[in-house]
């Protein structure tokens, strides 16, 4: 007994039941990836909402053979990714300032007192660009094994390891930027 | 410098090497004080990302998600009966023309047989009923449709 196939099967019905089982089992993750991946809380609340909408609109193109967890961060991502694009002008691998922690306004004080309360590391995430720290969030927060973390990001394992690999080495740059004596540890 | 394995460093602590890049990695620290220093803090540094605090959604959006769904789920359903009754009348009237029109031929037989007179210009306006009604239906769909589209809804 599958509980997502037989939510979806309830939801590709119209059973609404179906989206609140899904959502149950899901909604921490799915919120908590989107927040990485925005790195700004009202643009992941929309896209969180936009996300469950195109599942339910889509759900006869679910496969219920496959598992229901990379087919909806595969549809929240594309969301995220779309959103992204439409607001920035330069790329979403790259950054060219720090930006502050999410909701904090563009304040040294704030952002040296979000510094402490989030933690250095935390701080450092905040800072990298989109698809980096999308990486580092399926890696250590979502746990996905080298193939699995290249599925969801579309990609061949080789290019899922070097984007691994970079979003890393940029996340102890803005560390040793942020508090050179210190270290990155 | 050669044999270091510095670039593998941040991949070992994300667990991310291949078994023969990870058995290397692993020889390799066994004599290297300066790499085993630098996997501690990578490994520092993976165990912080690990830890990051978990932000859950908010009653209030998971609420506001429920509900926009349902309204779609409804929106669409709607739309579904309306495609559907219409094709059935679609149907239904191109039936009820077909049937018509065979009652209208053996009536009309019948009755130039009785009376003696022709009756083929009753085949005209039969035809002409046929399309006034079509072309009748077929404007109330269009107002029907603009109305219910300024409505904010659609069929």
């Amino acid at each position: 007994m599958d509980p997502d196939r037989d939510d979806a099967a309830r939801l590709r019905r119209g059973d609404t039941s179906g989206l609140t089982g899904l959502m149950g089992r899901h909604q921490d993750r799915l919120f908590r990836y989107l927040l990485r991946l925005a790195g700004d809380e009202a643009v992941a609340e929309d896209v969180f909402q936009q996300t469950w909408l195109q599942v339910a609109e889509r759900i006869s193109r679910y496969d219920g053979a496959r598992p229901f967890g990379p087919w909806l961060f595969a549809v929240a991502r594309n969301l995220a990714l779309d959103h992204l694009r439409r607001r920035r002008s330069e790329s979403l691998e790259e950054v060219d300032e720090p930006a502050a922690p999410a909701g904090i306004e563009s304040d040294p004080l704030a952002h040296a007192i979000a510094r402490e309360r989030t933690g250095r590391v935390a701080a450092a995430l905040f800072a990298l660009a989109p698809l980096d720290r999308e990486v580092l969030a399926l890696r250590f927060e979502e746990d996905l094994a080298l193939p699995q973390l290249a599925q969801t990001l579309g990609v061949p394992v080789p290019t899922a390891k070097a984007r691994l690999y970079r979003a890393l080495a940029r996340l102890r740059e803005r560390m040793l930027a942020a508090a050179p004596a210190e270290g990155w540890r | 410098m050669s044999g270091h394995v510095t670039d593998l460093l941040a991949l070992a602590a994300a667990g991310a090497l291949d078994p023969a890049e990870a058995a290397r990695v692993e020889a390799h620290l066994r004599d290297c004080a300066a790499c085993a220093g630098e996997a501690a803090q990578w490994r520092h540094l993976a165990e912080g990302l690990g830890r990051m605090p978990s932000p859950r959604p908010s009653r209030a959006l998971v609420a506001r998600t429920v509900a926009a769904v349902e309204e779609r789920l409804a929106e669409h359903a709607e739309r579904a009966w309306n495609r559907a009754a219409l094709g059935f009348l679609v149907a239904f009237a191109w039936t009820l023309a077909v049937v018509a029109w065979l009652l209208v031929d053996l009536v009309r037989g019948e009755l130039a047989l009785r009376l003696g007179s022709s009756m083929a210009p009753t085949a005209a306006w039969y035809a002409a009923y046929v399309i006034a009604g079509w072309l009748t239906a077929g404007a109330a769909a269009v107002l029907l449709g603009r109305r219910s589209h300024e409505e904010g809804r659609t069929v």
